[in-house]
């Protein structure tokens, strides 16, 4: 016998009923209650832990039950089954399934989801949005992070004309502005905004001190303006960041912020990477050597030799891993090139980066960064 | 008028009758199966179960509440969930679009935004209380539009031109918006707390700020980073290591006080606002101890980012068990006596309840 509490859904009365199944039929007996109601007809809620279950009926009237084992063997005989996410909330090897499962398509998710659907996106993004945020960067960063380049105009234009004369790997010429700053906060540094654009800084033609490496350079940023980068970060940290108030919301709003910025920095070294591979490509098209690159980034390393790497926080792969594997191309595209260039073979023991994330992260940038990643930031 | 601070009710309620506790069952370890289940749903279906989800984590906390030996329950539909859930999802990267793109667009999205809220609120407090019942008789909530334009966007424009003084006048208006419209059955709920008192409340809470705010002070942190930016102002390298050091140091702090305070605010406020509200002559009790809430919120925290996520059942389990039990209920009358509106009735208000515009909104 099943005992359970009544209600008419018209008062809060409570009606102690017992409840009983005769043939297909539910049957309802007690205080001023009569009823008999093919059991086909009748809701059975979820079994939701201990908590009370209800049997809700045609007319709008419930039946509240406690004694759960009582309303199972009741069940049983009308061969209810119970929902299969009911019976997979119980199942113990289900619930340590779903924890480990739950685990991995987190990681799954991060590592290669959400790059490949930001990439996606980035691509299908109207340009007028890549070009409204540029503006809007250089409209906030001109005049107070970045100054006019004190280049002389003949170099500048020299560097334009050799930059803009690049063939490009897919084809046609590199046609992305191309910009000349100074900038004693962001200091050695070139970087591309979400439309192409590419600001190069004084410190970084100075200290190159060869033009040729710092076209090496300008390809890598072109690699960037190429892939869209700057427009899949864009997503990537909203998506990332979205997550995390979504997820921790709950305890911390500001919990929220701090590991959007430490998983974010992983995306920028495969960024970084593939900026990299493109420079190698378009350095060879135009009968250069990728070695370029690697040169930049070695005459850059030894100069900003003794700034400890901000190791865990770093946007970039190590210089030593990305000059490595630049010169390993040069190599292989020895072949093809009009007229190798010699490399110094000086290895480099020191294994910093010149890479000073937190100094980019703590400038006072506007919602949008640039790229602000290559080779310096 | 009437002035009784519930915090100062009479012990006993008048009717003799005694006080009902409200009682929670749940459990964390029963909730964490239920809790990883729907997650991982949610997950292989690119979040489209979430709302399926959200209805059986809403059942399964309302089913585990009881008054006077019944509990309540949760009827929303998973559906109209999913749909309020697409929308505000839209709005929300609408809206964060807009702020990033710093076009004029930004100001027309914003205003749009700040139109429709209060309507989606009202809808949302109606999905919420309509689809709550106990012993088989559901809340209503029957407040205006109008009112809600009143509530949140008139007086948000006032808090905001007053610099916030206007804050906690704001808030009593609010709670009496939500409190003074709500019904049980045919029972219709009231409001009593004074403006005064909401400002007695979010005094102590700006003294609490500013003792913290001194303390930090005294204790040298915002000095050190201010120190390591004026260095990088001037265009050197600053050491990375002593930057995070300090970043974190920071960090640390704003979290155990904004749990801190946090906690005792919603505690006094809590009271404040449950203590003064009446359901037909019915009284309430609310009687959370700050002191339990800044325990329980703290331990919550320290235990969720341990685990990365995996104790959040437990935790809401009992958060809710101790937020939950601190209520009770003081009967002027036999609470068998509540009568449910006529279904005609609830067809009137009711009806655009049934309507696709009137989902839910998670705030």
């Amino acid at each position: 016998m099943l005992r359970g509490n009544y209600f008419d859904g018209r008062s809060t009365r409570v009606r102690v009923v017992n409840l009983s199944i005769v043939g297909e039929d539910l049957v309802i007996t007690g205080e001023d209650v009569d009823l008999r109601v093919p059991f086909t007809q009748v809701k059975v809620d979820e079994r939701l832990g201990g908590a009370p279950r209800r049997l809700s009926l045609p007319d709008g009237t419930s039946c509240e039950i406690r004694d759960l084992n009582a309303l199972d063997t009741l069940l049983s005989v009308v061969a209810h089954r119970d929902g299969w996410v009911e019976r997979m909330q119980r199942h113990v090897q289900f619930v340590l399934f779903s924890c480990l499962a739950c685990v991995l398509l987190a990681v799954a998710a991060y590592r290669w989801g959400l790059p490949w659907a930001a990439a996606e996106g980035a691509r299908y993004l109207p340009p007028a949005i890549g070009k409204t945020l540029s503006v809007q960067v250089l409209k906030v960063l001109d005049g107070r992070i970045l100054l006019p380049s004190k280049i002389s105009g003949e170099h500048q234009q020299a560097l334009s004309a050799e930059f803009h004369a690049l063939r490009l790997p897919e084809g046609g010429t590199a046609d992305n502005a191309l910009l000349f700053r100074e900038s004693p906060q962001l200091g050695t540094n070139a970087f591309t905004l979400p439309d192409g654009t590419i600001v190069l800084l004084d410190g970084l033609i100075t200290s190159i001190g060869d033009d040729q490496q710092t076209l090496g350079v300008l390809a890598h940023e072109l690699g960037h303006a190429h892939g869209r980068h700057g427009l899949q970060l864009l997503l990537q940290s909203s998506a990332v960041g979205a997550f995390w108030a979504f997820y921790v919301g709950d305890i911390s709003h500001l919990l929220a912020v701090a590991p959007a910025a430490v998983l974010q920095a992983r995306y920028s070294q495969d960024l970084e990477q593939q900026a990299d591979d493109y420079a190698a490509a378009l350095l060879v098209r135009n009968g250069m050597s990728p070695g370029l690159l690697a040169d930049a980034l070695e005459r850059l390393t030894a100069r900003e030799a003794g700034v400890a790497n901000a190791g865990y926080l770093s946007s970039h792969p190590s210089a030593d891993k990305r000059m490595r594997h630049l010169r390993a191309l040069a190599t292989a595209s020895r072949g093809k090139l009009a007229a190798p260039r010699q490399h110094p073979g000086a290895s480099l023991t020191n294994n910093s980066t010149y890479v000073d994330i937190l100094t980019c992260r703590a400038l006072p940038m506007p919602r949008v960064r640039p790229t602000c990643c290559s080779p310096l930031c | 008028m009437d002035n009784n601070s519930g915090i100062d009710a009479p012990s006993q309620a008048s009717s003799g009758l005694p006080r009902e506790q409200v009682r929670f069952t749940g459990s964390g370890a029963e909730y964490f199966g239920i809790w990883i289940v729907n997650l991982l749903l949610t997950i292989v279906t690119l979040g489209i179960y979430s709302a399926w989800a959200k209805v059986r984590r809403l059942q399964y906390f309302y089913r585990h509440t009881a008054l006077a030996g019944s509990s309540f329950d949760f009827h929303g539909s998973p559906i109209k969930i999913l749909i309020g859930r697409v929308i505000a999802l839209g709005m929300l990267i609408g809206y964060n679009f807009s702020v990033r793109l710093h076009s004029p667009l930004t100001l027309v999205i914003v205003l749009a935004l700040a139109v429709v809220m209060p309507w989606l609120l009202r809808n949302s407090f109606r999905f919420r209380l309509y689809n709550t019942s106990w012993r088989g008789t559901r809340f209503h909530f029957r407040g205006s539009v109008g009112g809600a334009y009143r509530v949140f966007l008139l007086n948000g424009f006032l808090t905001l031109i007053t610099l916030y003084v206007m804050a906690p006048f704001m808030h009593q208006r609010l709670k009496a918006y939500q409190h003074d419209n709500s019904w049980f059955g045919r029972t219709q709920a009231s409001f009593h707390a004074r403006p005064g008192q909401f400002y007695v409340i979010y005094l102590q809470l700006l003294a609490a700020i500013v003792v913290l705010a001194i303390a930090v002070g005294v204790s040298g942190i915002g000095h050190a980073l201010a120190t390591l930016l004026q260095i990088q102002k001037r265009g050197q390298h600053v050491d990375p290591h002593a930057m995070l050091q300090t970043v974190l140091i920071i960090y640390g702090t704003l979290i155990l006080a904004l749990i801190l305070i946090g906690s005792i605010f919603h505690a006094l406020i809590t009271n404040l606002i449950w203590s003064n509200t009446r359901l037909g002559e019915h009284r309430i009790e609310c009687n959370m101890s700050p002191s339990a809430l800044l325990w329980i919120n703290l331990s919550n925290f320290v235990l969720v980012v341990l685990t990365l996520g995996f104790f959040m059942p437990w935790a809401m389990v009992r958060l809710a068990k101790f937020q939950l039990e601190s209520v009770r209920l003081l009967p002027a009358s036999d609470l068998q006596e509540f009568v449910a509106a006529e279904p005609e009735t609830i067809g009137a208000v009711g009806e655009e309840a049934a309507t696709a515009f009137d989902f839910d909104i998670s705030l």
